[in-house]
């Protein structure tokens, strides 16, 4: 267990290092002048040297490669002030320390995806389990209906409608609006309600279509049919035998949707105006803002890197045959 | 002022929420509705075009006169689709930040303006907009008592001093070069460094302050329009004690009515009363309500849905620098009670299809009024919102500028606005032109960009040309441009005034001497004649200057003819039904920040 | 071993002596392409203590046939008409309620394939325990003792070491003998085993047919064994039922049928068979063509596309009229006693070596 980990983490690191690597250079394979780009009205030569040394632009590519990955570990020094370790660099365009940042817009894509984690779990393994529970009947077939035509909608489509259903038309609600948790948690919730309800219904008509057809799948094996030889009950083969064989796909979907999410839910948040970290990597890498881009797709990466060990971890835990080595 | 480099990417960068475009396409102005045409037109522009006067003493005392029926209190919400660019006065360039400006900076002089958009430039914390002795090359300000920063710390002329001084330091480079290179030549930076920071400062002969309420500037030239350079965002009063360089543009402090309670970066800003603020001393700003909270993460299409359904805080709402989402424009003209929310008038902005002198093709004049004539100029604009958006451009100075003629139009495009290809042709027969003859047209990959790429590609084929349309990612598409070797023909730009002075349209885009990497003189005209108008007129009192502007402005159309006129960019906003005192600034061409209040604090 | 499976005629009024009695079972499946009649007209008994062999080809409806005697199939798509009746009663009308109490208790059932017939995720020694608590009530610490004396029992070395081990950890043949432990630890009267040894090796498959013997023997219990290996049939079974298109064909003691089988199918098996010590230069001979589909079974006799004597009836009998299955031993096919006995002798025999 403690040899898995130490090679896992000490892989993601080579990889977090290598994606690093890559989108650095890929980034500069582009014939382009950052410092022109951070440059707004007034481009001339003189400014542009400006800008270029403010950026650290001057400075040979390698060494910028280095000075920023050092930075991460060491933290570094800039006009600004000392930017500490994980430090991720400047924003060409904003001028901010590129983890400030972050920081600042993690918490409400950490609302966003706890949240709607939670209601898409609860929601969709729940009917995704009554529809297989009661498959062929009535309820299935509503549930299975319901969740098809569900899961083909999109945020986008789905997010304008509620809105003008809930707060344009009758203003029952307000905009969707991100309040910290430890400010007012009222206020949090009614202002995420929205953003979690459009987000979790199309997730939960995923894991709805998901649950019941890997529930019913698992129903048909052998070892269930033992199960049910053996004169246990139904409702304890469905939630024993053929549920504990279900969690494998369950968990990887999950674990990929969870990092999806907390890379930043683009969608979601453009749609309902909020600022979270899917944001920052449009911007980013729409203003060509490498050092931007190059946080995000780190924090992004990390979360990948540990989900995917944390699967693993988990798949270790429901089945036995899988062994950490 | 080019339509803001950085501020169009971050708009564009929105509408990756896609979906909501695919979905509204449909409802898009095309101009032929049976709705009566209620859009600015010229006649409108008159006011937005008388030439600025500069006030005395009287104009510039303070306070402001009130508006009528004003009330008290209450917060107004802000809508934005992205973050200002910069919060550091030194850095402001651009227009959201300009307008930002408004509410917590304040400089040497500002502008002015009456219920009919005339303008007065006004001494703001000088007493008056200064006087100019020597011809003109000497310049006076004294500062009116009563000023303070948010802290209470009283602005002496060595702040002021300062603020000039700072923007000869690395720590600026964003901001308008315009009092800088006046006083030290297109190469300031070198006269001082480090700026004020390492204890050096300018010497008497260039910026002098005899004691602590007098500033005097001495230029190498005569520069008439300083009053109105000063007005610049860029030129407001960074106090000495107050400066953390880069840190700053972050955290500024405030002179103005309302001051910084919250600030996060890429998401919110909360204005608060700035107690230190004394309206006696302002006669242009009020601070009738308690405050602003700015949200800028709301693009256009929410903000226009938000502002239409006028429910909740959105009834405390107003567009700041964003306009009303082109594909909600006829649901907002459509609805009455809507559109008596809006505001509407002219943009300093001109498009014009920049012609690359420096290319084979290009350098026939023919051949540039042969398309000129064939551009279908109101397509054009239906690619850019409608009437409601643009309006067919006759020459190359905006409706906006002091001394626009509306008449003015060299190549018919009031009469046939959607181009002369029989003209053209003509033209091109008598250029020799041969048929097949490829150009290579540059455009930005936003969805207006690709509009316009595909009306002009179809204008100019029909001509017989072979139109190679190359798209430029948008972040870079004035970097491209902008290079002098760039292997385009053709390409859209657009450019504003920085004042209401043609000096700030003619001179940087116009001009030969300035023909540099990254300068915006797209086209690269060099021409000696317009060269010779440009110092001519930059040296002359507004009233002369305004003729051999003119002069020049023709000049440059008729006579060379480096850019094709396309279109005047217009302006709509909408605000929510509790916002009072708003109407359009003919100065900022947005609403107007100074006489707002909430009808129902 | 050649006690005769009580016949209909020989049976006294109502099952007193069988333990398990199917009569004229019909299992019809409604799929997307229609009926599928599984099973058409069973009958068989099993007396308590004895064991009757069932052996046909996939798809002959052998496991259909002991799937619902558990009332294990899907009761959705499956219509289940007939008698089953297990000491003295009714299962095709009872409630899944007594059912549950009936299975893994009354009776169980051994599966083909131990690897996939075990869950991977639970440890071997719950999985035979589970039932035992469920039906006796016993605790957790008595249950998992009374595991361990099965695992014991079924020749599993160090068993109390091995309860906790994971499926995967067993080897094939452990993996069924934890699969017979976990069929009789309540003691069932009936136990179902089909194709038991089919997934083992040769060797293995002799051990474990020893010790369903041996647990017999102590147990008491009657077994339905259900194969395709005729070889397995004749160590195992008292009696014998020959099954095909959901049909009995054939049906006798083991002795009476290996030795004189009666109907062409049965042939066909024997001769598809290869026989220990028997002529290795004798070719096997497969049943020619493929078992018959059930959505839509021949007319006539369902094994007359490929018998070879059909010509030896008169007239086209076999392809019109369905040969009845009388009692007592008995084949169902329309040639005569003499006949069969002679096509046996002179045809099939001397293949067989």
């Amino acid at each position: 267990m403690l040899q898995f980990l130490i090679r896992r983490l000490s892989g993601a690191v080579v990889i977090m290092f290598l994606i690093g690597a890559f989108t650095f250079f890929l980034f500069y394979s582009i014939p382009q002048d950052f410092a022109q780009l951070a440059c707004g009205k007034n481009c001339s030569p003189e400014n542009i040297a400006v800008i270029r040394e403010n950026l650290g632009l001057d400075k040979p590519i390698t060494t910028q490669f280095w000075e920023f990955m050092m930075g991460i570990v060491s933290g570094r020094d800039f006009p600004q002030g000392h930017c500490a370790a994980p430090c991720l660099g400047v924003s060409f365009d904003s001028g901010d320390f590129v983890w400030d940042s972050i920081m600042d817009r993690f918490p409400l894509t950490l609302s966003l995806t706890v949240g709607g984690l939670v209601i898409f779990l609860l929601f969709g393994l729940g009917t995704g389990l009554l529809a297989a529970w009661k498959r062929g009947t009535a309820v299935d077939k509503i549930v299975s209906g319901a969740s098809m035509v569900l899961s083909s909608f999109q945020i986008y489509f789905l997010g304008p409608i509620v809105l003008g259903l809930l707060v344009y038309q009758t203003g029952w609600f307000e905009n969707p609006k991100y309040v910290p948790f430890t400010d007012n948690p009222g206020s949090w919730f009614v202002g995420m309600l929205i953003p979690w309800a459009v987000m979790a219904t199309i997730f939960t008509a995923q894991y709805t279509r998901m649950a019941r057809s890997t529930m019913i799948e698992q129903l048909q094996e052998e070892h269930v049919r033992t199960a049910r030889a053996k004169g246990m009950r139904q409702r304890y083969v469905f939630f024993r035998y053929a549920w504990r064989g279900s969690l494998i796909p369950i968990v990887t979907i999950i674990g990929m949707d969870l990092s999806a999410l907390l890379s930043g839910a683009v969608v979601t948040e453009f749609t309902f105006d909020l600022a979270g970290i899917g944001r920052l990597a449009v911007e980013g890498s729409l203003t060509k803002d490498l050092p931007l881009t190059m946080g995000v797709m780190l924090f992004g990466a990390f979360f990948i890197l540990i989900l995917n060990i944390v699967v693993d971890l988990a798949y270790a835990y429901i089945d036995p045959r899988v062994r950490l080595a | 002022m080019k339509p803001i480099r950085t501020r169009t990417v971050r708009a564009i960068a929105v509408a990756i929420a896609a979906g909501s475009l695919a979905l509204t396409g449909c409802s898009n102005d095309s101009g032929n509705g049976n709705g009566k045409d209620d859009s600015k037109t010229k006649e409108d522009a008159k006011a937005q075009s008388k030439p600025v006067s500069y006030g005395d003493v009287q104009a510039s005392n303070g306070p402001a006169e009130a508006v009528p029926g004003a009330k008290t209190g209450g917060t107004i919400n802000v809508y934005q689709q992205s973050d200002l660019s910069h919060m550091d006065p030194g850095q402001i360039y651009v227009s959201d930040a300009g307008q930002f400006a408004n509410l917590i900076h304040r400089g040497l002089t500002n502008f002015q303006e009456d219920d009919k958009g005339n303008l007065t430039v006004v001494g703001d914390i000088a007493t008056d907009s200064g006087k100019s002795s020597d011809g003109g090359k000497t310049w006076t300000y004294t500062l009116k008592d009563g000023i303070k920063d948010e802290d209470g710390n009283v602005i002496t002329s060595a702040d002021v001093r300062h603020t000039i001084e700072r923007q000869y330091s690395k720590v600026i480079f964003d901001g308008p070069t315009y009092v800088q290179t006046w006083l030290s030549g297109s190469d300031y930076r070198k006269a001082l460094p480090d700026g004020p920071y390492k204890g050096k400062h300018l010497p008497d002969s260039v910026l002098e302050t005899p004691d602590e309420k007098t500033v005097v500037f001495h230029f190498k030239a005569p520069q008439p329009d300083l009053p109105q350079a000063l007005a610049m965002a860029g030129y407001a009063v960074v106090p000495e004690k107050q400066d953390t360089k880069e840190k700053y543009d972050k955290a500024p402090a405030s002179l103005g009515p309302y001051k910084i309670a919250e600030y996060k970066a890429g998401k919110s800003l909360k204005l608060v009363k700035n107690d230190q603020w004394d309206e006696k001393t302002d006669s242009v700003r009020h601070q009738y309500v308690d405050g602003y909270n700015f949200t800028n993460t709301i693009d256009q299409a929410s903000q226009t849905k938000r502002l239409l359904a006028d429910q909740g805080e959105a009834k405390n709402a107003i567009q700041f620098t964003d306009s009303v989402d082109p594909a909600q424009l006829s649901t907002v003209i459509g609805d009455a009670s809507a559109k008596k929310r809006t505001i509407q008038g002219y943009q300093v902005y001109v498009w014009a299809l920049s012609f690359n002198l420096d290319s084979a093709t290009m350098k026939d004049k023919k051949i540039r009024d042969a398309i000129t004539y064939a551009i279908p100029n109101q397509s054009m604009v239906q690619a850019d919102g409608g009437r409601y958006g643009g309006e067919v451009a006759g020459g190359l100075l905006a409706p906006t500028l002091p001394g626009f003629d509306p008449k003015y139009d060299p190549f018919g495009k009031l009469k046939k606005p959607n181009g002369d290809p029989a003209k053209a042709k003509q033209l091109l027969e008598e250029a020799g032109f041969k048929k097949g003859t490829k150009l290579s047209y540059a455009y930005s990959n936003t969805p207006r960009g690709q509009a316009q790429m595909v009306i002009i590609k179809d204008a100019l084929n029909k001509l017989g040309f072979d139109v190679q349309a190359k798209e430029i990612d948008r972040a870079t598409f004035y970097e491209q441009v902008g290079k002098l070797k760039n292997p385009y023909d053709l390409y859209m730009t657009g450019w504003g005034q920085d004042w209401p002075s043609p000096s700030t349209v003619i001179t940087p885009v116009y001009d030969g001497d300035l023909v540099a990497d990254g300068a915006p003189n797209y086209s690269h005209i060099d021409d000696a004649k317009v060269n010779e108008l440009i110092k001519k007129a930059v040296t002359q009192e507004p009233e002369e200057a305004a003729k051999t502007w003119e002069e020049a402005h023709h000049r440059i159309v008729e006579g060379v003819n480096p850019s094709a006129p396309v279109y005047y960019s217009k302006q709509l906003q909408l605000y929510g039904s509790n916002i009072g005192g708003a109407r359009f600034s003919t100065e900022s061409s947005y609403i107007d920040i100074n006489d707002l209040f909430l009808k129902q604090p | 071993m050649t006690t005769l499976t009580k016949t209909e005629g020989e049976r006294a009024p109502s099952g007193s002596e069988a333990f398990l009695s199917v009569r004229d079972l019909r299992v019809r499946f409604s799929t997307e392409d229609g009926i599928v009649k599984a099973v058409d007209g069973l009958s068989f008994d099993v007396e308590r203590g004895k064991t009757l062999g069932i052996v046909g080809e996939s798809g002959s409806g052998k496991s259909v046939t002991n799937l619902t005697v558990l009332g294990l199939h899907n009761p959705k798509t499956a219509t289940v008409e007939g008698e089953i009746v297990l000491d003295g009663k009714e299962l095709v009308s009872a409630t899944e309620k007594e059912m549950e109490k009936l299975r893994g208790n009354k009776v169980a059932m051994i599966f083909q394939d131990p690897l996939t017939a075990l869950s991977p995720y639970y440890t071997v020694g719950r999985q035979i325990a589970e039932p035992f608590m469920k039906h006796t009530g016993a605790s957790k610490r008595e249950a998992k003792a009374r595991a361990i004396e099965m695992l014991d029992k079924v020749g599993i070395p160090q068993p109390a070491m091995r309860f906790d081990d994971y499926p995967h950890q067993f080897s094939g043949g452990m993996r069924q003998r934890a699969m017979i432990a976990m069929a009789l630890i309540c003691n069932p009267d009936l136990l179902i085993a089909d194709e038991p040894t089919t997934a083992l090796d040769v060797t293995v498959q002799a051990q474990i047919l020893d010790l369903l013997k041996d647990l017999q023997q102590e147990f008491g219990s009657a077994i339905v064994f259900i194969t395709h290996d005729l070889g397995v049939i004749s160590k195992m079974a008292d009696d014998l039922l020959v099954m095909y298109s959901g049909r009995a064909v054939e049906r006798g003691s083991v002795r009476e049928v290996l030795r004189a089988p009666q109907h062409p199918y049965t042939w066909g098996l024997l001769s598809s068979m290869p026989r220990l010590g028997g002529d290795t230069a004798q070719a096997l001979t497969p049943i020619p063509g493929s078992p018959p589909s059930l959505l839509n079974p021949p007319s006539g006799c369902p094994f007359h596309p490929r018998c070879g004597f059909t010509s030896e009836v008169g007239g086209n009998r076999c392809s019109t009229e369905r040969p009845e299955l009388p009692e007592g031993r008995s084949a169902a096919c329309h040639l005569s006693g003499e006949q069969r006995s002679t096509f046996f002798i002179e045809q099939i025999k001397p293949r067989l070596g």
